[in-house]
């Protein structure tokens, strides 16, 4: 942007007398240092992205060559970095074949799942609500939502536990799950919301001038508009409750997710199912973030506001 | 019409109402529970009575885990069986035979006086003999009580040996006679045994539970004496203030870079990305995986030269670099996010006033300084509030790097108390600490700011 912005100044029509000539030889001059500059600029900052960009990447990159190699290269030392590492199936054939862990996989995807649902189905109406109608207590309920979504996991996990086991419905994925749609919840409210807002009210007003019902023109106008956007709060979802790791701690004993698996056995298992467990781990938020990058300012942008 | 405008009025109400109802169950309630965890004890006293009944009068509380004196023993129909394990119970049962005055006699007697002679396949007695009694001075007769219990009434008296049919058996709970050991002034009273637990001599014993509760510090007294809370509160607070400025810093230049619109920005952005999704625990690992013995760092440093053989980072000796390690997680986790919100609010302010900078012949860095930093004000505070709160919560990373023992923090030690010791109210209490702390510094980051833009000329 910087290197464009001065060479067509839109001032020009009616610039005051007292400024010098576009052509004269100051002007000219200061272009010439202003772009020299940017470049300059323009160079650093390519190299600032790239210097972070690696930053990010080698760390996934290292982890996921040690999912994906012999157990022998995990334990051996000094490792090969460059010219990287052996690829073999072997650790994760070793991680897949432990006890628990496809259990864990299944426990994890079926409370991801839950909860991907229950929050959207809760969260379609309020974000519908919140961004469509004026009503006393909107501001309050929006504040809540946003208070609830700062609040510690931790303070929340413990209590409910409690709270579960007194019910008698401790150690189950489905209690699981309606805490991790409590926790998605208030995230995935705004965000629906925000959807909704970013579609013009007018289009839905048009519909009905058009002779359709309020509920027709959602469905066949808002609908197809918002849908994408619903679908990375789901997404969203899926993968808060698939990382989620302390309240899946403590309110599983024997219906470890993958995560509360892979912490609480961190103490005695070796390196190479820690790290397949860690691969297993990013996956889905690999893919996740691929989907969701139009939506990311939709999701975490707009607490500025 | 009016069905109508009410209808109409009532809308929005009726779309929040699920969230509603699903935040108060799942949300606010165990909220409010996990505060009363923290400070009310539920089994604090244990009521003694006049009688050994449940009906009878209160004559005292005894707390809990208090010296007892054992003054006297009865038993007593049980109270209904609420799971407890831990009853000193007794049979009696009900038999029928031939008194020693050749009457016939049907009453209770305790298993202590009746040797079973036969049983049915289910293993319940059907018919035994009275056992002899021992001793030149005992009395050779056994009474047969009205109710099972030997404070009632005796309807007959058997002979030693008499043979006797069994009709019924009854499961009779041991009330205690018990007065605090510490204070004989105290006036005793009865409690079943499922509350005490009663030592070998039979004659002292402790309040193993209580059944009603009281407000009490004593979790909170727990936490604080707990041999982890210092280093755990400390390392917390040693690690937050270590992260967010670096955080905030390589946070301004990610989203200064993405703000630049180069080539590639949005792959770019995809990569920045990256870390938001991603599981603690995997970041744990990640970087356990770097700076373990043979991990990556060691590694490269041996392969340059710079070291040689590993060196150990992750040890007890060397918590200062598991503090790096764990600094570095954290950062690489969640500066991502704080990035978002920068890149949010640099979108924010209008290209003209950054052009007009420049025009004004602004330097790059001047920019930054003087009109992005002010007016990123307010997402700055929001990215510091949300960093803050979440830095008190740091838990899996910290698993990961440490074991959790080497070096511990706050949340880790409420996992700890909840799930090694099993002690819901020293947990919560951990719990009710960090909302509190992050209550009092997300307040004081909404302050300081408000007071700043307060002062400053309009």
């Amino acid at each position: 942007m910087s290197s464009t912005a001065p060479a067509d100044p839109p001032a020009q029509a009616d610039a005051p007398a007292t400024l010098p000539p576009l052509d004269s030889p100051e002007v000219v001059e200061m272009h010439r240092r202003m772009r020299r500059r940017a470049g300059r600029g323009r160079r650093l900052t390519y190299v600032a992205a790239v210097l972070i960009a690696a930053w990010i990447l080698l760390p996934i990159y290292f982890v996921f060559s040690m999912a994906f190699t012999t157990q022998e290269t995990v334990r051996s030392y000094p490792k090969n970095v460059l010219p990287f590492i052996p690829f073999s199936a072997d650790t994760m054939q070793f991680f897949l074949e432990s006890e628990g862990v496809l259990r864990g996989l299944w426990n994890s995807i079926v409370v991801a799942v839950i909860t991907l649902v229950l929050s959207t189905v809760i969260s379609i109406p309020a974000g519908y609500a919140i961004a469509r109608y004026l009503f006393r207590g909107r501001d309050l309920f929006r504040l809540s939502v946003l208070a609830v979504r700062a609040f510690p996991i931790v303070v929340l996990s413990i209590p409910l536990a409690v709270l579960f086991l007194r019910a008698g419905v401790f150690d189950s994925v489905y209690s699981l799950a309606l805490m991790h749609t409590a926790l998605a919840l208030p995230t995935s409210i705004l965000v629906i919301s925000s959807v909704f807002a970013s579609v013009p009210y007018e289009l839905e007003e048009a519909g009905q001038v058009f002779g359709a019902t309020p509920f027709q023109s959602f469905r066949y106008i808002v609908v197809p508009l918002v849908l994408p956007g619903i679908a990375a709060s789901g997404l969203f979802s899926f993968v808060l409750s698939w990382n989620e790791v302390f309240a899946a701690a403590v309110l599983t004993i024997d219906n470890r997710t993958l995560p509360a698996l892979v912490l609480t056995s961190l103490s005695y298992s070796p390196d190479a199912f820690q790290f397949a467990g860690s691969f297993f781990l990013m996956v889905p938020s690999i893919v996740f973030m691929f989907f969701i990058r139009r939506y990311l300012f939709n999701m975490w942008g707009q607490v500025s506001k | 019409m009016r069905v109508r405008a009410w209808r109409r009025h009532m809308v929005p109400y009726l779309l929040i109402a699920p969230a509603i109802v699903y935040l108060a169950l799942f949300f606010a309630y165990p909220m409010y529970e996990g505060l009363v965890l923290a400070v009310y004890d539920e089994d604090a006293v244990l009521p003694v009575r006049a009688e050994p009944t449940l009906d009878s009068a209160e004559v005292a509380e005894i707390p809990q885990g208090g010296a007892l004196l054992i003054l006297d023993r009865q038993s007593q129909a049980m109270i209904d069986d609420d799971g407890a394990t831990d009853l000193l119970t007794e049979q009696w049962f009900r038999v029928s035979g031939t008194g020693d005055t050749g009457a016939a006699v049907d009453g209770w007697v305790s298993e202590a006086r009746i040797r079973v002679r036969s049983e049915d396949a289910a293993g319940n007695p059907l018919a035994g003999t009275v056992r002899p009694r021992l001793g030149q001075s005992a009395d050779p007769l056994t009474d047969v009580h009205a109710e099972p219990n030997d404070r009632s009434g005796v309807v007959g008296r058997l002979e030693q040996r008499a043979p006797v049919e069994i009709t019924e058996v009854a499961v009779l709970e041991v009330w205690f006679l018990v007065r605090p050991a510490d204070d004989p002034g105290e006036a005793a009273g009865w409690a079943p045994s499922r509350y005490l637990q009663v030592f070998d001599d039979g004659e002292r014993g402790r309040v193993h539970r209580g059944t009603a509760g009281e407000f009490t510090t004593a979790f909170i007294e727990r936490m604080v004496d707990d041999r982890f809370f210092g280093p755990a509160l400390r390392t917390t607070l040693l690690i937050m203030a270590l992260l967010i400025p670096l955080q905030l810093v390589l946070a301004l230049v990610m989203a200064l870079v993405i703000h630049a619109r180069i080539r590639l920005s949005s792959g770019f952005l995809y990569v920045f990305a990256l870390p938001i999704g991603m599981s603690d625990l995997a970041v744990g690992i990640l970087f356990f995986s770097i700076f373990t013995g043979n991990g990556l760092l060691n590694s490269v440093l041996d392969g340059l030269g710079i070291i040689d053989g590993p060196f150990a980072f992750l040890t007890a000796e060397t918590t200062n670099w598991i503090i790096f390690a764990i600094v570095l997680a954290e950062l690489w986790r969640a500066t991502s996010i704080v990035m978002v919100i920068l890149v949010a609010g640099l979108q924010a302010i209008p290209d003209e006033t950054l052009e007009a900078a420049e025009l004004f012949g602004a330097g790059y860095w001047q920019r930054v300084r003087h009109i992005m930093l002010p007016l990123l004000r307010p997402s700055i505070q929001v990215a510091l509030i949300l960093r803050t709160i979440l830095a008190f919560q740091v838990f899996a990373v910290v698993i990961a790097l440490s074991g959790g023992d080497v070096v511990t923090v706050l949340a880790n030690e409420s996992f700890r108390q909840y799930y090694d010791l099993r002690n819901d109210n020293v947990a919560s209490a951990y719990a009710l600490f960090i909302l509190l702390l992050s209550i009092a510094s997300a307040v004081f980051y909404l302050r300081s700011v408000r007071a700043e833009s307060e002062v400053r000329p309009t």
